[in-house]
């Protein structure tokens, strides 16, 4: 008894100076992450990264509901960095010129933010997760679908499954769908955008609008309707940092520009495979491909 | 004073929108609550006829079960069976209902005294009369303020059906907060907070005055 208490005292006691010897304050950084799993892996590939190169403890939080809730986070100094895609400039954060020309998507990004939100928008990292609106296989067939303004022969009885976030997005949002393609369908079914593979593949829905590097996709046999209009702006995927934790730590930068141009939309959507087909951890996952790319030793740290 | 005015303009040109979604919202309520009814109180009735408590217990742990699944978790295990849509929906929110319901109906017909059921047995009151006339119109006070309970927090529940495809004023909440359009939000919820005070009101009107008449 007595030999057991006096344990549990030293046990309570390391660990309260374990504790406060990693005081949270000063050397760790917050990297939020969206509810779909490509925003989490790359969470987890910084994350490595940066622990890996420097003695800042990095820690991430998953499953944030919107952008909008991320850049809030961001703001108040909750998140130092998240993963962004350029096309969300249109969701009423700062005035912005409609365009769906990549390179000013990209530059309006960069300077709104570090404008009205004292951020650095970094190099794009390569690959673009669009919305991709999809049909099953078989129904692309019977109805000849190949682009989206090929709905319009057979979307009055069409049910539309999509992201809840979608509905209202101002510039590239329904409203502005239905106007650029003359297209509405006989109801739409927002929901969780994690829900509209399966929804798709079961039938419950005709179309649903998906992001493009999901994995389901090709899981569930879903075909990606041309956007013929070029109606969706691009959404290069980039690191969005707040200033402060850049100048704080310097040697940042240079660490979130290791992977600028070096993730295509291919290897994003592997990636995404694994997670989510396969369920291997997000951290495995970011571990391999950062050791395949020589930017990480192999020895797992103890 | 400008968001006023912008917020008036906002109504102005949403509210076919905010219409359909508080009617798709009061259909899931409705069919939940009136299914919760159906299902509850006749299991009550049922229950309260057992002279031994197994059944009842039994009955009860499983409603208390129901209730203590975390909403999402629920909704997340209903999508394989019923996929996406309204009925999950239903189907999470009636599973919600049937705890409060079947409580009070419970307690209700419990509650009423022996001495007036032995009187009507007395009389030659069969066992449906003794139902229909004694025990069920003595219980209604009981009932109807589970009925009352159990709808406004239902109501407010239906908001998380919106990440379902289930529709409702959940939608305006989720939409809003993906895109930063507070209007949205506030419509949304203050909605929401309005079914829940006018269902709160009418059932509390409809209970009261039954009471009194008899």
């Amino acid at each position: 008894m007595q030999k057991a208490s006096r344990l549990m005292l030293a046990v309570s006691f390391v660990s309260i100076f374990l504790l406060s010897a990693c005081n949270p304050k000063e050397d760790t950084i917050n990297i939020g992450a969206a509810t779909y799993t490509e925003t989490k892996i790359m969470a987890a590939v910084y994350k490595e990264l940066i622990e890996d190169r420097t003695d800042i403890q990095v820690d991430i939080t998953p499953d944030l509901l919107s952008t909008s809730l991320i850049l809030k986070a961001l703001d108040r100094g909750d998140l130092d960095m998240s993963l962004m895609y350029s096309g969300m400039i249109y969701n009423n954060f700062f005035p912005v010129k409609t365009t769906t020309d990549r390179e000013e998507v990209l530059s309006q990004a960069k300077k709104g933010f570090n404008k009205y939100y004292d951020m650095k928008w970094f190099d794009p990292l390569g690959f673009e997760n669009t919305y991709a609106l999809t049909v099953r296989e078989d129904l692309a067939k019977q109805r000849g679908l190949e682009k989206i303004s090929d709905l319009k022969k057979s979307e009055e009885n069409m049910k539309f499954g999509v992201d809840s976030s979608w509905m209202e997005r101002p510039t590239d949002g329904y409203p502005a769908f239905k106007k650029a393609y003359g297209v509405t369908f006989k109801r739409t079914y927002p929901m969780d955008v994690n829900l509209v593979y399966e929804a798709a593949a079961s039938k419950k829905m005709d179309v649903v609008l998906a992001y493009s590097t999901d994995p389901r996709l090709l899981q569930y046999n879903l075909k990606t309707l041309k956007d013929d209009r070029k109606f969706f702006p691009p959404y290069d995927a980039s690191i969005l940092a707040r200033n402060d934790t850049l100048k704080k730590h310097p040697e940042l930068t240079e660490i979130l520009n290791t992977l600028t141009g070096k993730i295509d939309e291919k290897t994003m959507t592997s990636l995404n495979y694994q997670v989510d087909i396969e369920h291997r951890s997000e951290r495995d996952v970011a571990r391999e491909y950062l050791v395949q790319q020589g930017l990480l030793d192999d020895k797992e740290e103890s | 004073m400008n968001m006023i005015t912008e917020y008036i303009t906002f109504l102005k040109e949403r509210y076919p929108d905010i219409l359909a979604r508080t009617g798709e919202h009061l259909i899931i309520v409705g069919s939940a609550v009136i299914l919760g009814c159906i299902v509850a109180i006749s299991t009550a009735i049922i229950l309260t006829r057992f002279k031994d408590g197994f059944a009842s217990s039994l009955s009860f742990g499983l409603a208390n079960i129901f209730q203590t699944i975390p909403s999402i978790a629920l909704l997340a295990m209903l999508i394989p069976l019923l996929g996406v849509g309204r009925n999950p929906a239903i189907l999470a929110l009636f599973l919600y209902s049937l705890l409060p319901l079947l409580r009070n109906t419970y307690s209700g017909i419990k509650e009423v005294d022996s001495n007036i059921i032995e009187a009507a047995r007395g009389m030659g009151y069969s066992s449906f009369q003794r139902l229909w006339k004694i025990e069920l119109p003595l219980a209604r006070p009981y009932i109807l303020s589970g009925i009352r309970l159990t709808t406004v927090y239902i109501i407010s529940w239906t908001t998380l059906a919106a990440i379902v495809g289930a529709g409702g004023l959940g939608d305006l909440i989720i939409a809003g907060m993906a895109n930063n359009n507070n209007f949205l939000i506030f419509t949304g919820t203050v909605s929401a907070i309005i079914l829940a005070l006018a269902a709160d009101l009418i059932l509390g009107f409809i209970s009261k005055d039954r009471t009194i008449k008899e």
